[in-house]
């Protein structure tokens, strides 16, 4: 059986793109993967950025319980580009200025995969690695979207990994209590289970021609995508010229992961490359500097362990946040404080 | 002339600090104290709507906690990553009343924002205020180049093409933003673009001859125009974001 091919036109406040997908393709994936840079940040449901409004048309919402569906104007037709694909030709708005992805850009494109290792890096912390049918290309902090079977909808993940052609990717996953996949993940034996991706995504990237000194603040599982800058600058030389401050919170030292590989990248990078782990309910045992010399320890939240660790050095600098609300509000504050310019201050919310 | 609309008291505002309220008319409206002023502007973002008292204020910069756009707090100017000023009103106080009225659209135009005061007014003087009904033809392909036009409410269309080969070509539907520009430029004798009223709208329009005259007149302020023209017209051909 064929799929009807269907005419998608998007109205964007400086132009009209058209689209011809069929009635699987979500909108925003659609547009993306026809290098068209629609608005968009978690491009899983939760945030609302990716809100348009249907002029014509038909749409069939794939996730009506999307948590960012709170920020529509239902009435007025507004849904989320992320969760709904065309059912008939439609006309769809965008009310924001459109372009075409800058040329080099990595374009988005669904992926195929299988897992290939999951293992507990934490009680609530899960490794999983995926290997794909293709190679990919990604930005070090970038995003993938990943959909498994029988459980609803994509999750949006920072790949920890960085190189080209990639054949494999990693993420890390933060257990959510009663979460379903969280469930399926922890409690299957999942090795091997056919997945589909869609990526990559996301902006808060890092590249070499850059030429800033880079500041990183993560909490949890949000060390993932600065693992993969980490990757690249080290794979590029980048800290032979530029300072790097890393700060990984967490909440105690059993919360902590990624100690081997970030002393590894310390010891790679030498001494402009600071790493910091931040403990926000413990003060760090001396087992953990007498195993990890390469690394400093420090108490408190991860953003005011920043915040004192930086004082006046953020001259030339850019910021890469992850973590949880909080984490990123307080550093962007924290940031605008120090006159760091909004430019220069990347993090890709997913709530 | 709009009339007045309360908001709040002074004594609501904290010291360089923001304050949101929704007055009578529905609109969300922020106000700002920044040393021994008050400022009021859309207490929505223009990106995408969000509540901007939600944001980090300094007590001289805006910032839009969603995606960090920012504004000069005494202006309504874009700073950074932002794409479009603030939509201002004037801020009148009476007492330790503090209320607000519609600011002309022409002064919140991002063209004409940087000129002379005295230059704004002459031009404000030259102006026709005009309303249309929704489906109304404000120019078409091929007409002559007159007049520019500033929105005040409402929404405009813009199409390209001809019969049935024609495409959307965006829209606009903030107060105070600027179409026909080719009006201001020599060589351009005529319309590329169909623009079709969608919403009933009302509309400031400005001759483009005289227009360039007042501003011929005031060389400083022309540069200001011409140059802001270019960064309009770059905007909607070229990509906005470095990625």
């Amino acid at each position: 059986m064929t799929t009807k091919t269907l005419n998608i036109q998007v109205n964007a406040r400086n132009r009209a793109y058209a689209l011809d997908g069929t009635s699987n393709d979500k909108i925003l994936n659609l547009g993306l993967s026809n290098a068209v840079d629609l608005p968009y940040e978690c491009g899983s449901g939760t945030c609302g950025t990716c809100k348009a409004r249907l002029i014509s048309g038909e749409i069939c919402d794939q996730w009506p319980e999307a948590p960012g569906r709170k920020f529509l104007k239902l009435k007025k037709g507004e849904f989320l580009m992320c969760q709904c694909a065309a059912k008939t030709d439609s006309v769809i708005e965008v009310e924001s200025f459109v372009h075409t992805m800058e040329a080099g850009a990595c374009v988005p494109a669904p992926l195929k995969g299988r897992i290939s290792s999951v293992k507990l890096l934490t009680p609530d912390v899960i490794f999983l690695q995926i290997a794909l049918q293709q190679t990919v290309d990604f930005d070090a902090g970038q995003f993938m979207l990943v959909q498994f079977p029988e459980i609803v909808g994509f999750r949006g993940w920072s790949m920890v990994n960085y190189e080209r052609h990639a054949k494999t990717l990693d993420f890390v996953i933060k257990k959510k209590p009663g979460g379903e996949l969280s469930e399926w993940l922890f409690n299957n034996n999942c090795d091997g289970v056919e997945v589909d991706l869609f990526g990559p995504m996301g902006n808060a990237t890092f590249y070499s021609r850059l030429a800033k000194n880079i500041l990183c603040i993560a909490g949890g599982s949000g060390i993932a995508g600065i693992m993969s800058i980490l990757s690249r600058a080290s794979q590029d030389g980048y800290f032979s010229q530029y300072n790097g401050d890393v700060f990984f919170g967490v909440r105690t030292m059993k919360d902590a992961f990624f100690l081997d590989e970030l002393s590894v990248l310390r010891g790679e990078c030498g001494e402009k490359l600071n790493i910091t782990i931040a403990l926000s309910e413990e003060a760090a045992p001396d087992d953990a500097r007498t195993d990890y010399p390469l690394l400093t320890f420090d108490q408190g939240f991860v953003h005011e362990v920043a915040g004192r660790h930086m004082e006046d050095r953020y001259q030339n600098l850019r910021a890469y946040l992850a973590g949880p609300p909080p984490l990123v509000n307080g550093s962007i504050g924290m940031l605008l404080r120090a006159r760091v310019t909004t430019d220069n201050i990347r993090y890709d919310k997913f709530s | 002339m709009s009339k007045n609309m309360h908001v709040c008291k002074l004594s609501d505002i904290p010291v360089h600090g923001i304050m949101d309220f929704v007055i009578g008319s529905g609109e969300r409206v922020l106000v700002a104290n920044f040393r021994d002023k008050y400022y009021a502007y859309n207490g929505n973002c223009p990106h995408q709507g969000t509540c901007l008292a939600e944001g980090f204020f300094d007590g001289a910069v805006l910032t839009c906690s969603k995606h960090l756009w920012q504004w000069d707090i005494t202006t309504g100017k874009p700073i950074g990553l932002a794409e479009s000023p603030l939509e201002g009103y004037k801020v009148e106080i009476e007492g330790d009343e503090i209320y607000v009225r519609q600011a002309n659209a022409l002064k919140m135009a991002e063209l004409f924002s940087d000129i002379s005061t005295s230059t704004q007014d002459r031009l404000v003087q030259l102006t026709r205020r005009e309303e249309y009904e929704s489906g109304s033809v404000l120019y078409d392909l091929g007409d002559t180049t007159d007049d520019l036009y500033i929105l005040e409410s409402g929404r405009v269309e813009f199409e390209l093409g001809r019969d049935d080969r024609t495409s959307a070509a965006g829209f606009i539907l903030r107060k105070g933003e600027v179409f026909g520009w080719a009006a201001l430029l020599e060589q351009q004798p005529v319309r590329i673009a169909k623009a079709v009223c969608v919403e009933k709208s009302a509309l400031l329009r400005l001759n483009g001859e005289e227009a360039v005259k007042v501003l011929a007149s005031d060389p400083a302020s022309g540069y200001l125009v011409m140059r802001q023209l270019a960064t309009l017209i770059t905007r909607h051909f070229t990509s906005s974001s470095e990625k």
